[in-house]
């Protein structure tokens, strides 16, 4: 063992995030709760414990700007309580806007301002150089949630919070910032209040939450997209249709269990501290309508935009037709936040159609009552609806993934084109871990929650060192399939 | 079960795990049961001073520098081939003329300076040529300095068609296609490519120039086919075609009122057809034959007499043979005996058959795995390089070393990274083939400039 490798190991290191699958974080968390034990009994001890490594947290992961969180902090906490104590309408205004023009200049400063002189080059011929910016880790989430505190007090849904360290602790607490959920203040700062008490039901949950998410992240998302998906999405053109469009399956697969695998760990880390963050996905692929697959996919934010977009726009008040244009707006606005790209924004406008379409099915089908007559007919619908909106999601998905338009097109052309379904034995020979976590995957997507429920009960009920035995093993597996030889791509003859 | 505050609870379990994790990590904890070995486990790994580790991939370099220093005694090549980027001429060394470079240059010299009409290349791969890709690049820059115009060998159907740059391609899909995978019938002839086409009634397939400059018209075009008669029509003018041997062309020029070539296969007598080469008058011409997921060994499979016949409808000056991708299959594995001696037969065989042709090796590309996290170079690499460039040498043909032309050791985790190749670390994207034409292009201009003729 070395000094250097210590220190190397605690400093920044901009290629290896702190994620939660990494053997850092089990150093850092076993410190954490050490330090959080400590603290257990003083509610003052405990937020300053948290926040000090919740920043030292976003210090390992994005450097310097840990200073942009704080400052954050500081002018949202100080704005907000100038807008509750002061009683003129237009001075609230005035400082609403401020807060909002911070953040989202911030926001659009670092994530945006690549793109827009991409723009302005494109239309004017012009040929500004791009900034060399690092897109600050997290600042996508907690810039919303800065947003919905102020808006919120604004509105004199909540009060502000008197001291300053609880803001910043809301705002740092580090099981988000990697990949939300966007937690609401109004949820998140009752619970500094309460003293640090665990029911089994606490341990259990969190238990499962970890290792349900560990699994969907580690042993789904990362092996199926390293041995397959990139494969198929990094040049279409080389794959039949058949790959192409299992490539698609595969990545809707990939992209749901990377994003809600690490949103539960973060739940769970969450709920083993004493902390109930609101669950971010729930099957998004039982949805049998766009409308309620919004319902449960990144629950926090759709949620967050109805709330401080779709509302604030209008939402359904102002007639039916200005109800699609603002869906539309707050889907476009939506896709635009997950990435500064064309495609993001195309993504987020197909959606935007199809909740609108799918607000006219319904009315439509209001009044023609024979369509579901019957138990059996009504379950066709609700077939047909998951298969038709699960092929929908995926064809968004294509867009969202590819990083040009050009490849999106390719691997479209060729499903339709270049289709070749008898190919299909081949192509599941040729990656068999592959399909079969595949088939795993949709498997377990699709079981009644009351399995989960089981396997949830049966953590509860372990003692200590039960509980110990089980992550070992489920690490030491996590470690062989992560440490399996990536798979070279099969290029099939046909 | 304890009631009460269970706060302590995820500490502890937190804990537990990790120390046990540790306790594990310290001892040799490689677990195997039925034939199957754990990898190893280490989360303390962040702590170890790096102490050094027994790659295979060091142990081929050693073993590189060694046979280096024997050869070099006998040979009058002092460059290291590990290292050098440019095209080593081993036909040289051995006196031998045609089989390294020399032919080739010559023939190129006889093309600039006008005492030849045509010159032309095989350019022989797998995956990483397919659809055109690095041959694209070549041929474009060797037609734009030497002359030539056309696209060269394009097959009847293809899985890439649609990937394909150079030429518009599109076909019906009732095609049989017999190749090297799926065992063809007694007497079907597998063309140079590696494949042989047959028409049901009905088929048809159609080439259409595209926009790029040597590439926009057809002007002489070939159509290879097996023995025996039938009749085509080809851009709706009735021709028949009567193969006596087992490779045979028919040559013409290009209607110029006509843009796209259609052929349409009445096929009262099923016979073999193997593609159209597209060519200008005089100048120098490349074939691209890539067969995806061979190793090279695949080529021992044509018959003497198609190589025999293709050389009197289709002379070659230059053979190249760029393999490697599907010999690396396991990165780790660093043996290729397997794959060394079926494939020097192959080169021994080419090269009787092919006496006067000039021969190029172009040596495995660089191809990255991921070990511990990170992507290196596989250790299989350097010792397939090894392999490819000790056949060169001892059958006296040249050998270009593509890996050090990359920029060597982790040069394809750098292409990666600049969006030059794919991420599955082994295939190149559009821009890096068109780097890796671009740097074969300046390899064999250098030999050019050097040949002293």
């Amino acid at each position: 063992m070395s000094f250097e490798n210590l220190t190397s190991l605690l400093l920044y290191n901009r290629e290896e995030l702190p994620l939660f699958n990494s053997a850092f974080f089990l150093y850092f968390f076993t410190a954490f709760l050490f330090c959080y034990q400590l603290a257990r009994k003083n509610e003052r001890a405990r937020v300053w414990v948290f926040t000090l490594f919740s920043l030292y947290f976003f210090y390992k992961a994005c450097n310097e700007y840990v200073l942009l969180v704080i400052l954050s902090a500081v002018v949202d906490f100080y704005i907000s309580n100038r807008i509750h104590t002061e009683e003129r309408n237009t001075v609230r205004k005035r400082l609403l806007w401020f807060s909002v023009a911070i953040n989202v200049g911030m926001l659009c400063y670092f994530k945006y301002t690549n793109f827009f002189i991409q723009v302005i080059n494109d239309v004017t011929a012009g040929n500004i150089s791009p900034l060399n910016l690092v897109l600050p880790i997290g600042i996508s989430f907690y810039t919303f949630e800065n947003l919905s505190y102020t808006v919120d007090v604004y509105r004199r849904e909540i009060k502000p919070v008197d001291k300053f360290m609880d803001y910043l602790f809301f705002l740092s607490f580090f099981p988000k910032l990697m990949m939300g959920p966007i937690v609401r203040a109004a949820d998140f700062i009752p619970q500094i209040r309460k003293p640090y008490v665990l029911e089994m039901e606490d341990v259990g949950k969190g238990m499962f939450l970890i290792i349900s998410g560990l699994f969907k992240k580690v042993v789904l998302s990362d092996f199926i997209n390293q041995n397959f998906v990139q494969y198929i999405f990094d040049d279409p053109g080389r794959y039949s249709g058949i790959e192409c469009l299992f490539g698609v399956y595969a990545y809707a697969l990939v992209i749901y269990c990377d994003f809600s695998g690490y949103s539960d760990m973060a739940i769970g880390i969450a709920r083993w501290l004493g902390f109930r963050l609101p669950a971010n996905f729930d099957k998004p692929y039982r949805s049998s309508s766009i409308t309620e697959f919004w319902r449960r996919w990144h629950i926090s934010l759709s949620s967050w935009l109805k709330d401080y977009i779709y509302i604030p726009l209008g939402g359904n008040r102002k007639g039916t037709l200005r109800q699609y244009v603002n869906l539309m707006l707050t889907m476009l606005i939506g896709g635009f936040w997950h990435g500064a790209s064309w495609n993001f924004i195309c993504w987020g406008g197909v959606h935007g159609g199809a909740l609108g379409i799918d607000k006219l099915w319904v009315q439509w089908q209001k009044t023609r009552g024979w369509m579901r007559e019957t138990p059996l007919r009504a379950r066709l619908w609700k077939a047909g609806g998951v298969l038709f909106t699960f092929h929908l999601v995926c064809f968004c998905w294509i867009f969202f993934r590819m990083e040009h338009f050009s490849g999106a097109w390719t691997l479209l052309g060729q499903i339709t084109g270049e289709f070749r379904g008898h190919l299909l034995p081949q192509l599941l020979s040729a990656y068999p871990q592959v399909f079969i976590l595949m088939a795993a995957g949709y498997f377990l997507h699709f079981l009644p929650p009351v399995a989960e429920k089981k396997l949830e009960l049966g953590l509860q009920r372990m003692p200590v060192w039960a509980s110990v035995a089980v992550m070992v093993t489920f690490i030491w597996f996590l470690n062989e399939v992560k440490t399996l030889e990536p798979m070279i791509p099969i290029y099939l003859q046909f | 079960m304890p009631s009460g505050n269970k706060h302590p609870y995820p500490f502890k379990i937190v804990l537990g795990t990790l120390l046990s994790l540790a306790a594990i990590s310290l001892v040799n904890n490689t677990v195997s049961f039925g034939g199957y070995t754990l990898r190893p486990l280490d989360i303390l790994a962040d702590f170890r001073t790096g102490a050094p580790v027994e790659d295979s991939a060091l142990v081929a370099e050693a073993a590189l520098a060694d046979s280096l220093k024997a050869d070099s005694l006998a040979a009058p090549i002092h460059k290291d081939f590990a290292t050098y980027t440019g095209i080593l001429d081993y036909g040289f060394n051995a006196g031998n003329e045609g089989a390294g470079m020399q032919h080739f240059m010559h023939a190129l010299k006889e093309l600039k300076t006008g005492r030849r009409k045509k010159v032309r290349i095989a350019y022989f791969g797998d995956s990483m040529i397919e659809g055109d890709l690095i041959t694209a690049d070549l041929r474009d820059s060797l037609q734009a300095y030497f002359g030539g115009e056309g696209v060269g060998f394009v097959p009847a159907t293809s899985v890439v068609s649609g990937f394909r740059t150079t030429i518009t391609h599109s076909f019906s899909p009732n095609w049989t296609d017999y190749h090297f995978r799926n065992n063809p019938p007694a007497g079907t002839e597998l063309g140079p490519s590696g494949h042989a086409f047959v028409p049901a009634p009905e088929s048809w397939v159609r080439y259409q120039p595209v926009k790029h400059h040597r590439l926009d018209q057809f002007e002489e075009v070939s159509l290879l086919y097996g023995k025996g008669r039938r009749n085509i029509i080809v851009n709706n003018k009735t021709l028949e075609l009567k193969g006596k041997g087992k490779i045979n062309a028919y040559s013409f020029m290009s209607d110029s009122t006509q843009r796209s070539l259609t052929l349409k296969f009445l096929n009262e007598n099923p016979a073999l057809f193997y593609g159209v080469c597209f060519e200008s008058p005089s100048g120098i011409f490349l074939d691209n034959y890539s067969f995806r997921g061979i190793s090279g060994i695949e080529l021992g499979k044509l018959s003497r007499t198609m190589w025999d016949e293709l050389q009197d409808v289709r002379p070659y000056d230059l053979i190249v043979l760029h393999y490697g991708a599907n010999v690396l299959f396991w990165p780790e594995n660093t043996k290729f005996d397997w794959y060394e001696k079926p494939m020097v037969k192959v080169v021994d065989s080419l090269r009787r058959y092919f006496p006067q042709t000039s021969f190029l090796i172009v040596g495995t590309a660089d191809k990255a795995y991921k070990k511990k996290g990170k992507y290196v170079t596989a250790p299989g690499v350097k010792a397939l390089m090894k392999v490819q460039h000790k056949f060169a040498e001892s059958r006296s043909i040249a050998y270009w070393n593509l890996f050090s032309a990359m920029g060597g050791e982790g040069a394809m985790t750098r292409w990666v990274d600049t969006a030059m190749a794919n991420r599955d670390y082994t295939h190149f994207n559009f821009r890096g083939a068109s780097k890796v034409g671009a740097l074969l292009y300046k390899a064999i201009m250098d030999e050019y400039q050097q040949a002293d003729m």
